[in-house]
């Protein structure tokens, strides 16, 4: 039997090379969608940890600040505690290059004196001048490469306000230690961070190894007991579902989009094998009459189908990789951005990953096959043997299919509605719903529209009454395209409704002319305005009035968030919180007395409300603030605080501006007065934007989020246009009767040709009819629960006309295009190939 | 003056596989001329080439060697576009097996032609009911064609070879799919309708008492024929 199905396979191979291929490239787009977004996903996590690990090395507990540092004497309390083998401190400062704006390093400040063994100490770069030379650094040789620094090379980097000289002292290859560590990570003295960079007398983290037969909990209760509330102790693995948590939604998100392309492949793969098994049914009834069992016909149909999900899997994962790589920066760009997470440096394939790519090529190949395979292999050899159709079983099927999609539609909405709107991953179960009833409710809807048709002449009305001729073979190629049709327009209408949002949200919040802070300001807290400058900016011609705004990095739920103190009774400032509910003023009162407003996306992911009592933990330890408002804010899915900057200073005690935001006199231009501060302060380093340049960046980044689901979407689009070729080169050479018939009362090539075209424009018509209907149901999804439960934000309702049109119009380009070929097939047709079946 | 043959052979050869050592000759120079109007039955036994010789005369395929003229105009020497015209305007085709398309109700497969050729739609539903008419299957025009007997599924494809009122009607063992009652009844059919629109009938057949209706009968006997 293996000897008849390697013969058989490649003569299949050799008779329909176009079918096989088309075959395979759905099966390898699927597979690459899926590993692309598993690389990327799995190794933002892995940069996360890689850099600790490059510097750390392996440890068994860590001590975190519950905001950001802790005082650097609770360090000879951990190493006092029983159970504690050894233990080191950290300080993790980003730095900017002084030339380079937005070009961090990530600095790690290390005891180099430490007995401990940290894992780059075993390097041969020279550690003796770290703690003598002021500004010593060691940085990865492929860092200097890329900035042409060698051994002594001085560089300039600013922290804050602070512009400080360092020194290239050694070569360090954290990647040998840990390949995902990334190429900007450098290490220092930790008294000369310190001093140089962050604050005295303060850490980020003590790593601690374990002595022997010490218990874990037991060892972390005595540390919690002795070092008190102001710190945090966690595993590394704690550590990585922190970092794994605070991505976890776009992650998730990711992942679900990817699997529909997967979903879409399916049905290509379904179409392909079904194609396939009705064309070779004679050839069954001979193996079924020669004695080859139902099983070995099963195995052999089944063999074929692995063979092809196998080469698919081969071809998907280096496409994967590649658009992972493709996309690295983007996403990476993203992470910092909104998550102020490590960038990903470079990419790694763990096994995992091909054990995922094979099983979801294979898998999904063989789920595709199987019920056509069960169907053939359970048919004897008589019906085989003899002409028979399955478009007369799948019409009569149309209609209780259809129902069964109605089904499935209403029980889903019925149980979120009762039931399941509490549990978080509801909203992926309703868009499931969505895209399962698709396929169902297909057959029963071609039938209608194109049963119904009265054909008037041999043009495109024809076309689309054919369709419903073929309905096993067409509702399957239109399933698989309104599903992808439906991703890619659901997705653009909540992309659309949700910039829309954001631009209303920027015009009514971003008011100032300009706006100040130090380059580190986004990851640091500690990177501040000098008071001088404040004032002298403040005093600056054509200033009107300046908005302070001071940052502290509180912990809620063990969870850090911004809490940002503003002068609320800025004339005109209010505009700065629009708010979700209650009277402006009367918040305003209530916040002037020691209320705090929160972000709308911290408000639904903790259930608080006006009225609440909202507990933090700050450096006075523990506190309370009463909820006077909830605002809109689109800056952070995690949320954010906002409170009085004199309250807070009454709170926390005078501090340093983060951030300043100009308002200039009416005929002031902005850009001008950018240039005018830039030449009055050439050395500090300052990020200075004009209101029209924030809202270009805060639209960069909302764009640059977007960009890989916009590759995910065209993937899935690319599968089922896929699909539709073969569904019609499926049609060419199964219809070949038909088409010789057409030939012989009188049809031209062209006119053939056109016949075919009009097939792919009709599937794709009907495919955009339902992807749109399905597109909208699932952008209410997106918007209205998955977006609410996962991200916390309200996105208004807008139809981004343009868009929307584009893309459709690309969409029936793509079906139009994708029935070039086999048109072009179906109309070398001879009429002589008029033969007794297949026009059944 | 003699009128233009409606269908002229001459010397027509048809080999398959010509290159290889087993090529097989379909038709052996046949040779002949059949005039407007008259009725000819082509008898022979199977693989004798009485498919191969309607082909060739529907310009479906050309001949290896030869000459086929349809009212003097040579098939081999036009394009293919040229010769799928000269199909839809002069030549009118019954097969076997029908060859009708589940997807299109009565009318709309009696229209198909009408449909190819582009005509006003309202000229040939006219003409479609007229033959539905005289075939007696008006009252099932919008009816299915799965819902048909055989014999009635063959007078449908009477009155669609017929639509476009063709000069030369070719079919291909019309009755080979019927019963013998259903065979008399549409091979009669056929033969009054032929007559009724004046078309040049050629026919292919097994049964002698069927070919005996034709006013001659040929008999093709390894791709040669003879005319008797």
């Amino acid at each position: 039997m293996i000897r008849y199905f390697l013969a058989a396979w490649i003569a299949h191979l050799r008779k329909a090379p176009s079918l096989f291929l088309l075959t395979v490239l759905g099966v390898a787009l699927g597979v690459a969608s899926v590993v692309a977004i598993q690389i990327i996903n799995q190794n933002a996590i892995g940069a996360f940890s890689a850099g600790i690990k490059a510097v750390s090395g392996e440890v068994d507990l860590t001590v975190l600040g519950q905001t950001t540092t802790f005082p650097e004497e609770l360090y000879s309390q951990v190493l006092a505690t029983e159970g504690v083998a050894a233990a080191w401190p950290l300080y993790q400062i980003d730095v900017a290059l002084a030339d380079r704006d937005s070009f961090f390093l990530q600095v790690f400040g290390v005891d180099l004196l430490s007995q401990v063994r940290l894992p780059f100490n075993s390097s041969p770069a020279d550690f003796s001048q770290a703690l003598f030379e002021p500004g010593w650094i060691a940085v990865t040789p492929s860092l200097a490469l890329e900035m042409g620094w060698s051994i002594g090379d001085p560089i300039v980097v600013t922290s804050g306000m602070r512009r400080v000289q360092l020194v290239i002292g050694a070569l360090v290859d954290f990647q040998k230690v840990s390949p995902l560590a990334s190429r900007k990570l450098a290490v220092m003295d930790i008294a000369q961070v310190q001093g140089l960079l962050g604050s005295s007398g303060r850490i980020h983290q003590i790593d601690i190894q374990i002595q022997e037969e010490t218990h874990t909990e037991e060892l972390i209760l005595r540390l919690e007991n002795r070092l008190g509330p102001s710190v945090q102790i966690v595993t590394p693995r704690q550590r990585e579902q922190q970092a794994a948590a605070l991505m976890g939604a776009f992650r998730l998100n990711l992942t679900a989009l990817s699997w529909i392309s997967l979903f879409v492949g399916l049905f290509l793969i379904y179409t392909s094998t079904q194609a396939s098994l009705l064309r070779r049914r004679l050839e069954f009834g001979l193996l079924r009459s020669v004695g080859a069992t139902r099983a070995q016909v099963f195995g052999l149909i089944l063999g074929e189908v692995s063979l092809l999900g196998l080469l698919g899997v081969i071809l998907g994962l280096p496409m994967g990789y590649w658009v992972a790589q493709s996309n690295v920066e983007m996403v990476s760009a993203t992470l910092t951005n909104l998550y102020l997470l490590q960038e990903i440096d470079s990419l790694q394939l763990s096994p995992s990953l091909y054990v995922l790519a094979a099983g979801i090529g294979l898998g999904g190949a063989i789920t595709g096959a199987l019920f056509p395979a069960i169907d053939i292999s359970r048919k004897n050899s008589k019906d085989l043997l003899t002409a028979f159709t399955l478009h007369e079983k799948s019409n009569s099927l149309a209609l209780p299919v259809f129902g069964m999609g109605w089904l499935v539609l209403i029980l889903t909405a019925l149980w979120f509605w009762f039931l399941g709107h509490s549990w978080k991953p509801a909203g992926f179960v309703l868009a499931v719903a969505v895209l399962v009833s698709l396929p169902l409710l297909t057959p029963f809807l071609i039938q209608q529209i194109c049963g119904r048709i009265k054909t008037r002449g041999f043009g495109l009305g024809y076309s689309l009454k054919s369709l419903a001729a073929r309905l096993q073979t067409t509702s399957f190629a239109v399933s698989s395209l309104a599903i992808a049709v439906s991703m890619l327009l659901g997705i653009t209408l909540m992309i659309g409704s949700f910039r829309r949002t954001v631009e209303v949200w920027v015009q009514t919040t971003v008011q100032a002319d300009i706006y100040l802070t130090t380059p580190s300001w986004r990851a640091e807290p500690e990177a501040t305005l000098d008071g001088e400058l404040v004032s002298a900016l403040a005093g600056h011609p054509g200033v009107v009035s300046v908005d302070r705004l001071r940052r502290l990095l509180v912990s809620i739920d063990n969870k850090r968030i911004s809490l940002v103190g503003v002068d609320m009774d800025l004339s005109g400032g209010q505009s700065r919180f629009p708010l979700l509910t209650g009277d402006r003023m009367e918040v305003l009162g209530d916040v002037q007395q020691g209320g705090v407003l929160i972000s709308e996306p911290l408000a639904r992911k903790s259930e608080l409300d006006v009225g609440d009592l909202l507990q933090v933990y700050a450096g006075p330890g523990k506190l309370e603030f009463p909820i006077a408002g909830i605002y809109y804010d689109y800056t952070s899915e995690l949320g954010s605080v906002a409170m009085d900057l004199s309250v807070m200073g009454e709170i926390f005690g005078p501090g340093p501006i983060n951030s300043l935001s100009l308002y200039l006199e009416e005929d002031r231009d902005p850009e001008r007065v950018v240039d005018e501060i830039k030449a009055r302060f050439p050395d500090i380093p300052l990020q200075i934007r004009s209101n029209q340049r924030l809202r270009e960046e805060i639209f960069e980044i909302f764009d640059q989020t977007f960009a890989v689901v916009r590759i995910l979407q065209m993937m899935s689009l690319l599968i089922a246009v896929c699909g539709i070729m073969l569904t019609l080169l499926v049609l060419a050479r199964e219809r070949v009767s038909e088409l010789a018939l057409y030939q012989a009362l009188g049809a031209s090539r062209l006119q053939i040709f056109r016949l075919f075209v009009g097939k792919g424009l009709g599937m794709g018509l009907i495919a955009l009819g339902l992807g749109s209907a399905g597109g909208t149901v699932l952008a209410a999804i997106l918007i209205f629960v998955i977006n609410r439960t996962y991200f916390g934000w309200t996105i208004q309702v807008y139809w981004p006309g343009w868009p929307v049109l584009q893309q459709l119009a690309t969409i029936l380009t793509a079906a139009l295009l994708a029935s070039l070929y086999p048109a072009l097939r179906a109309s070398k047709t001879p009429a002589a190939e008029l033969s007794r079946d297949d026009l059944q | 003056m003699t009128a233009t043959p409606a269908l002229t052979f001459r010397l027509v050869s048809k080999v398959y596989d010509a290159s290889s050592r087993e090529s097989r000759f379909a038709l052996r120079e046949v040779s002949f001329d059949i005039p407007p109007g008259l009725k000819v039955a082509i008898v022979g036994r199977s693989g004798s080439g009485k498919s191969t010789l309607l082909h060739l005369a529907a310009g479906i395929d050309v001949p290896t060697q030869g000459e086929v003229s349809i009212r003097g105009r040579n098939l081999a020497a036009l394009s293919d576009r040229a010769r799928t015209l000269v199909r839809r305007q002069e030549i009118g085709l019954v097969f076997q097996f029908f060859y009708l398309l589940p997807h299109l109700s009565v009318r709309e497969n009696v229209c198909l032609p009408g449909f190819i050729a582009g005509e006003g739609v309202s000229e040939f539903e006219e003409r479609a009911s007229e033959l539905l008419e005289e075939v007696g299957l008006l009252d099932r025009a919008e009816d299915n064609i799965q819902e048909l007997s055989g014999g009635e599924m063959q007078r449908v494809a009477i009155c669609r070879s017929l639509l476009r009122k063709p000069r030369l009607l070719l079919a291909d063992e019309p009755t080979g799919n019927l019963d013998d009652a259903n065979s008399g009844l549409v091979m009669n059919l056929m033969l009054k309708l032929a007559s009724k629109e004046g078309n040049t009938l050629v026919y292919v057949t097994h049964s002698a008492e069927l070919a005996s209706l034709a006013d001659e009968v040929w008999r093709l006997q390894s791709g040669v024929l003879n005319p008797s």
